[in-house]
Order: C-alpha cells, then sequence, then structure tokens
C-alpha cells in the first residue's frame, strides 16, 4: 500500500516542477488539476480497513473539485482574459525549477530530521507536503499574472492537504473537505477579480496594483 | 457642618456653570463663584478641623465604587485650587471678554469649568481608575483652554506639545496605577505604607506626575503651553495645575512605601530644577516665558522640601523633615497665589500692550500704576524676598535643610548642596525679577504700544488685589495658617500630626510685619515724590549720542548678560551677529537666541530619528503583493527555526 502511495506521492512531486517550469498558463493549469487528481485519489489508498464511504465521497469530491470543476474555472479565466503565457515573471523559470528542485530535495532532508511517527517516517507524505507548500510560495513569489498565482495558491493548498493526510486517522476529512470548499469560493471570488481586473486596467499584470495599497 | 453637602453644592454650581456658560457669562460667573467659595468652605472645614471627610457610593461607576476623600492633603490643594480658580474667573471676564473674542469666550467658560471640576475631582478621589479618568478629563481641558487662541500657530503648537508631553505622562500613570491595582488586588487607594514591593512603583509615578508638575528636564512642555495659552489661564496651569502634579507625588510617596534612594532623587531633581528653570528664566525675553520657567523653579523647591521630607521619613523620622515638608507645602500655596498674581499681571500688560516682548515695553508704571504695583507685589513673593510670603515657605525649607545638615548624618550630603543650590536660584530669581519690573515698567516707553498703553479695568484688578492681599497675609501672619499646614503634614504622615510651629516663626513674624511697615511707607514716600513734580524727567545716560531714543535704554538681555554667561552649558545660546565695520557702518545685527535645550537639542533629534526609522519601514509597505508573500515565507521559516532551536535539547 505505502509503496503505491509514494509513487504518486512522487508523481505530485515531479508535477510541482513541470509547474514551476512552464510558461504556458494552459499546462500550469493542467499540472494543477493531475496533482489535485493524484491527491484525491491518496485517501482511498490510505484506508486500510476496506472501504468506508465517507472517504469515498470526500475523494470523489476533491476529484471533482481540484481536477475538474476549479481548473476548468481557470481555463475559462484564461480564455476570458485572453493570455497564454506567463511573460517576464518576477522570478525566472529556470531559476524557480532550481529553487523548487533545491527545495524539493531539502524538504526529503528536513522530513528525515523531523521526529515522526514509525508509520509515516517511510512514506513520502512529509516530503511531499513541504515541497508542494515551497512550489507554491515560489509560484507565488515569483509569477506576475493573477491566474499563476490562483494555481500557486492551489498548489500550496496542496500541500496543506497532504499534510492533512497524515491526520486521516484522528481527524475527520470533514475538516479538509471544509478546506476545499474554501478554496472553490477562493477561486470562485479570484476568477470574478481578474475578470474586473482584466476589464479595468485591461491587464492581468498584479504589479500593476501596487497603486491599491492603504 | 460636614464638607460633603458643601462639596455637593460645589459640583453641582460648576455642573451648571459648564452648562451654562456658552450662553450667559453672568451665570457663569454667579455660578463659579459660588462653586470655588463652597469648595473653598468645605476645604477650610477639614483643614481646621481634625476629621477627614471620606465617602463611598452605593452605586459603581466603571466597575468600581465612587470613594471621595478630603484629608489634609487634597484639602490643602484644594484651597489653592478655589482660591486661584476663583480669582482668575472673575478676571477672565475683562479679560477674555466676548466682544473680543466671541468665539472662543463662550467655549472657553465650559471648558474653565470643566477644568475646575475634574481638578477637584482628582483631589478627590480616592479610587486609581477614577483618579486616572479625572486626570485625563483634567489634561484635555487645559488643552483646549491652552489652544483658545487657536489662529495662532504658536498656540496650537504649544497646545499639541502640551497634550503629547501630558500623554506620555498618563503612560507611566497608567502603568502606576495597574500595577497598583494587579499587586494589591483593588483600585481603592488607601494607606499602604506597609507592603514594602509596592516600593517600586514610586519611580513611575515620580515619571508620570514629574512630567505634570513640570520639573527639569521633564519640563519641556511648560514654557510654551504657559506662554501662549491665555493668561487666566496661564495663571490656572502655572498656580495650580503643575501642583497637581505634586499632589499626585505628595499623595503616592503618603500612601505607599518608598524606595531607598526616593529621598535622594527628589531633592536631587528638586535642585537642578532650582537652579536651571531660573536660569532659563533669567535669559528669557517673552515675560510669559520667563514666569513660566519660574515655577520651574518653584516646582525645584517644593520637590527639595518634599525629597527633605522623604530623606528624613526613611531616617527615623527625623525632626527636621516635617519643617521640609512644611516649608513645602507652604510654597504650593504661596507660589500658587504669587505665580497666579504674576500672570494675571502680566495679562493686564499683554491685555494693554498687546506684545509679551520686554524688550519693546518701558515705562508702563505710569500708565499702569496698580498693575505696577500688584505686578511687583507678586514678584517679591515669587523672588522670596521679606516681607512677603515666599520668604516664610523657603525659610522654613532653609531650617529644615539646616537642621539636617547639622544632624552630621548621611543626610546632611544631601542637605548641604541642596541649600547652596536654593540659595544660588534665590539669588537668580531676584536678578530675573529685577529685570521683569526694571524693563517693562521702569525706564521710557520703547515703542508707540507701550506709551499708548493704559489701567486695567477693576474686573481684573479686583482678583489681582485679593491675591496681592493673600500673598502679604500669607507672609505677615504665618501662625494663622501654621495649623493648616500642620494638619496637611499630618495627613502626609500620621506620626508627624500635631507639628508645634517653629519658635522663630514667631519672632519671624514680629519682624516681616515691621519689614512690611517700613517698606509700605518707603515706597509711599517714593511715590509722593516721584509724583512731586520736584524731580527732573528725562532719558538716563546719553554717551555723547545726538539723538537719544527710548530703546537705547539698558536692555534685558544686558542685564541678565553676566550671570546668563555662567550658565552658557546649559543654555546653548545661538549667536547670528554682524559687526560695524568701517568708519561709516551700512548696516549691522545682533541676534541672540536661546534654545529650548531639552526640546530642541535631545528630544528634536530623538523624535527626528524615529521618524527616519518610520520612514524607512514604511518602505516595507509597497503594495507589491509577491513581496508581502515573500514576508510571510520568511516569517514562516524564522519561525520553524525558532521552534527548532528551542526543541535541541
Amino acid at each position: 500500500m505505502s509503496g503505491t502511495l509514494n509513487v504518486l506521492i512522487g508523481l505530485a512531486m515531479g508535477l510541482n516542477l513541470v509547474a514551476l517550469g512552464s510558461s504556458r498558463l494552459p499546462a500550469l493549469i493542467q499540472a494543477m488539476s493531475l496533482q489535485g487528481v493524484l491527491l484525491g485519489v491518496m485517501p482511498l489508498l490510505l484506508e486500510e480497513e476496506g472501504f468506508n464511504w465517507r472517504v469515498a465521497v470526500v475523494a470523489a469530491a476533491t476529484v471533482i473539485g481540484k481536477g475538474i470543476v476549479i481548473p476548468n474555472l481557470l481555463r475559462r479565466a484564461t480564455r476570458a482574459a485572453n493570455i497564454e503565457r506567463e511573460s517576464d515573471p518576477f522570478l525566472g523559470f529556470v531559476p524557480s525549477l532550481l529553487l523548487g528542485a533545491g527545495g524539493t530535495i531539502a524538504a526529503v532532508a528536513l522530513a528525515r530530521a523531523l521526529p515522526l511517527l514509525p508509520e509515516h517516517a517511510g512514506t513520502l507524505l512529509v516530503p511531499g507536503a513541504i515541497a508542494s507548500i515551497l512550489t507554491g510560495f515560489i509560484l507565488l513569489i515569483g509569477r506576475v499574472k493573477a491566474i499563476s498565482q490562483v494555481c500557486g495558491y492551489l498548489i500550496l493548498e496542496n500541500g496543506i492537504y497532504l499534510f492533512g493526510l497524515l491526520l486521516i486517522h484522528s481527524t475527520p476529512l470533514l475538516v479538509e473537505s471544509g478546506i476545499l470548499l474554501d478554496v472553490t469560493v477562493g477561486v470562485f471570488v479570484i476568477g470574478i477579480i481578474v475578470d474586473r481586473i482584466q476589464r479595468a486596467f485591461d491587464s492581468l499584470d498584479t504589479r500593476r496594483l501596487t497603486t491599491l495599497r492603504e | 457642618m460636614s464638607p460633603g453637602p458643601i462639596l455637593l453644592l460645589a459640583a453641582a454650581a460648576t455642573l451648571s456653570a459648564i452648562v451654562a456658560g456658552p450662553r450667559s457669562a453672568r451665570a457663569w460667573l454667579a455660578l463659579m463663584l459660588t462653586g470655588t467659595v463652597a469648595g473653598l468652605a468645605a476645604a477650610l472645614v477639614v483643614l481646621g478641623g481634625s476629621v477627614d471627610w471620606e465617602w463611598r457610593s452605593d452605586f459603581a461607576l466603571g466597575g468600581e465604587d465612587v470613594h471621595l476623600r478630603l484629608d489634609g492633603v487634597s484639602a490643602l490643594f484644594l484651597v489653592l485650587l478655589c482660591v486661584v480658580g476663583g480669582a482668575a474667573t472673575v478676571y477672565a471676564q475683562d479679560y477674555w471678554s466676548e466682544k473680543q473674542y466671541p468665539q472662543s469666550a463662550p467655549r472657553g467658560r465650559a471648558w474653565w469649568g470643566g477644568l475646575l471640576l475634574s481638578m477637584t475631582w482628582v483631589l478627590l478621589c480616592a479610587n486609581g481608575l477614577h483618579f486616572l479618568i479625572g486626570w485625563e478629563l483634567f489634561t484635555v481641558c487645559a488643552f483646549f483652554l491652552i489652544r483658545r487662541d487657536d489662529r495662532r500657530p504658536a498656540v496650537r503648537a504649544a497646545s499639541w506639545l502640551y497634550l503629547a508631553a501630558s500623554h506620555a505622562g498618563t503612560v507611566f500613570l497608567f502603568a502606576f496605577f495597574n500595577a497598583l491595582a494587579v499587586r494589591r488586588g483593588s483600585w481603592d487607594l488607601d494607606a499602604m505604607r506597609d507592603q514594602a514591593e509596592l516600593a517600586p512603583l514610586f519611580w513611575l509615578a515620580l515619571a508620570g506626575f514629574g512630567i505634570k508638575a513640570g520639573m527639569f528636564p521633564l519640563h519641556f512642555w511648560l514654557p510654551a503651553a504657559h506662554a501662549n495659552a491665555p493668561s487666566h489661564v496661564s495663571a490656572i496651569l502655572s498656580g495650580v495645575a503643575i501642583k497637581m502634579g505634586i499632589y499626585g507625588l505628595v499623595r503616592f510617596s503618603g500612601l505607599l512605601p518608598v524606595p531607598a534612594a526616593a529621598g535622594w532623587v527628589v531633592i536631587g531633581l528638586g535642585a537642578v530644577s532650582a537652579l536651571l528653570g531660573i536660569a532659563f528664566a533669567l535669559v528669557q525675553n517673552d515675560y510669559k516665558r520667563l514666569l513660566a520657567y519660574c515655577s520651574v523653579e518653584n516646582i525645584g523647591i517644593i520637590l527639595i522640601g518634599l525629597g527633605g521630607a522623604l530623606l528624613a521619613a526613611s531616617q527615623n523620622d527625623a525632626p527636621w523633615g516635617r519643617l521640609a515638608l512644611a516649608g513645602a507645602f507652604l510654597h504650593v500655596w504661596n507660589h500658587g497665589v504669587s505665580k497666579a498674581l504674576l500672570f494675571l499681571g502680566a495679562g493686564s500688560v499683554l491685555h494693554a500692550t498687546g506684545t509679551r516682548e520686554m524688550s519693546r515695553l518701558g515705562g508702563l508704571w505710569q500708565r499702569m500704576p496698580w498693575t505696577t504695583g500688584l505686578f511687583a507685589v507678586g514678584a517679591i513673593a515669587v523672588a522670596a524676598l521679606p516681607p512677603l510670603n515666599g520668604f516664610i515657605s523657603e525659610w522654613l525649607v532653609y531650617l529644615g535643610l539646616f537642621e539636617a545638615a547639622s544632624t552630621r548624618t548621611i543626610a546632611a550630603w544631601a542637605a548641604i548642596p541642596a541649600i547652596i543650590l536654593l540659595a544660588v536660584s534665590g539669588a537668580l530669581a531676584l536678578a530675573s525679577f529685577t529685570k521683569v519690573i526694571g524693563i517693562i515698567f521702569l525706564g521710557a516707553p520703547r515703542t508707540a504700544a507701550a506709551s499708548r498703553a493704559h489701567e486695567c479695568g477693576r474686573m481684573m484688578r479686583g482678583p489681582m488685589l485679593v491675591l496681592g492681599g493673600l500673598c502679604a497675609a500669607l507672609g505677615l501672619l504665618p501662625l494663622l495658617f501654621w495649623p493648616a499646614i500642620a494638619r496637611a503634614v499630618g495627613s502626609w504622615r500620621p506620626g508627624w500630626a500635631d507639628a508645634p510651629a517653629p519658635v522663630a516663626l514667631g519672632q519671624l513674624s514680629a519682624a516681616q510685619v515691621l519689614l512690611g511697615v517700613a517698606g509700605v511707607a518707603a515706597a509711599a514716600w517714593l511715590w509722593r515724590k516721584a509724583r512731586g513734580g520736584s524731580a527732573r524727567r528725562g532719558l538716563t545716560w546719553d554717551c555723547g549720542y545726538a539723538t537719544l531714543a527710548a530703546r537705547m535704554q539698558y536692555t534685558g538681555g544686558s542685564l541678565a548678560g553676566v550671570a546668563a554667561g555662567w550658565f552658557d552649558w546649559a543654555l546653548q545660546p545661538e549667536l547670528r551677529q554682524r559687526r560695524p565695520r568701517g568708519q561709516f557702518p551700512a548696516s549691522a545685527f545682533r541676534r541672540e537666541r536661546i534654545p529650548e535645550t531639552v526640546l530642541e537639542k535631545i528630544l528634536g533629534p530623538v523624535s527626528a530619528a524615529i521618524r527616519q526609522l518610520a520612514a524607512v519601514a514604511r518602505r516595507l509597505q509597497h503594495g507589491r503583493l509577491q513581496f508581502y508573500l515573500l514576508y510571510v515565507v520568511i516569517g514562516l521559516a524564522a519561525l520553524g527555526l525558532l521552534v527548532w532551536l528551542e526543541g535541541r535539547p
């Protein structure tokens, strides 16, 4: 069981790097939605005592939310705003890729140093979670297009979700589904704001928002 | 009769004065006078008797029962408040009249009532929470009174400085009262001398009340505020409001235990305040500012007395402490009355000439004989010359210090330097007031404004006469007032109750009366001679100049020059001049300015540095979302590192 889980987490970590390295927005959204699907499947693998219908419902909701609904919303926003690429980001693609790779290695090293429970020590859950959070932050900090930042935010949330899986036996997934609901609403709001920004400023460059401070 | 109903009457009258004040000046005057006279009566009942008045409410105000107490100490200050408050109320009627200030006068009357009421509240409160509320109200009322003439930028600046300084002081008081309440579990202010762990709180009280009292170097707000306020407000600020700081110190050094060093520190601060306060006063050209700095000096004298008492109390209740404290208490009255008289006199001069610069005045004695005479009485009193009251209280402080010096204990090390500094500042005070009287009232008018001056009206003269009379009474008949002072001393420290009057005080009183009679006779003789016409009138020494003008008279700067030179290290005068060159010099000037040393050389640079730092921090807020997120990451990483470092064995 743990082997399959580790493969899935490893894939998710790989998708982090894809998200960091791609300049095209559709590719970024694609990587994020794939990661969401992988994450949605994980709770089913963690269940040891057979099928639990509540976990199944949450897993299905996660797959639909992270894998289908949110990415589709973002794709629609991209089309509406008529942008394809992330041009001149704060942090170049190669540096952010290097940072992400370094971060992933550091996360694995850090997880070794952390005092984890024996049943978590064998999995990649903790390093995967840390690496995803780091990736989310790098995207949030390094990119200027509002849609890339939404993607960064979602990847950050994926990392938090991975952490949440550690507690699957003690905390009901309801907490996680609550977070997911928040994120969905957040993305709706951001989608609307993106539309408004586009109409008002004819651009989605968040650097132009500095005059809105205070 | 119990003071309770009288105080209720006073409060009711003052409250209705606040309500009626903006509409009717006459009703306001009548109500305020009723209030002050009733307050005075209540205070005198307590001072004359031997029982404190105490009252505790059945209802709670802000979660605390209202607890009022009028004992010897608060009654002493209440007497001063009511006397000066009543006199200045009458004075304000003419001085800040509706005719001259249609906008400012009506509102000023309401704030005036608020000021008197809130100060009374502070004096009566025996609950820390209510004390703080009253203290804040008093500060705010005074702020609005200082800026009565708020069209002038200097007035606005002075009022803001006052408010900022007062709030800085209140911060200390908040800390003080909160710490007190937390450690005792109650906001009630009862005697707690036996709880030795409360002693360090004294330093907080010293800082908080010290700012209000205007002791050096926390006096930085005082000269500007007292000089720029309307004169009746200056009178109550200098005469009474700064004494509230003294009241706080007296009250809480009496109720609480004090640290061993308290007496030394208070004497030291007092000596520094006395010396530097009068040094700054000596060099001022603005006569109201001079009077304000002179208040710093007198606060210093009071603090020397209080410090002596604290020192004596820590040395097995040495008997000389009573004398020092009695001197300090009497000086609270004396300075309050004489400084109020001086500020009212200054207001009369300002009213008549429109200028606060001494170098534009001169020769006012012929045009304003009443003001001149009364101002001279105030000056003699405040410069501590016999036969008036300032001499008596300073003499008591000296007496206490000399006895301390002769005990050959460690207290002598505090007393001897204090005596020397007190003597030096007394001499400088004399020089300062010689300068004020000489430049403003004697000689010939230097400008047209001074030559057009007119005597003030009866409503302004009356209060000054009352205050002048009090100066004389306190000076000539000190034995009459001694029981009240002894009662206050007993309230401060129960073991010191019923102190007998020093034997020498009676003899001194006789000498004072003799001197007074001789002085009045000499003044009358001089007056007759001067008015008689036998004297030749003209400008003094012409020194070979072809055209002799009044502007060429001896100036205040040159009068004070030598003595001021000794204090250049503290005064830091800024001199700009162009000397006359060649045989036919085209132009020349000499401008000397005395900066507010503490404000401009210390507080100014410090606050500028803080502003710069704040501007740097402001740059962190640039509006770029990405960097804000970076801050979050850095913050998270730092937090993680902290947790990791803490977790390591």
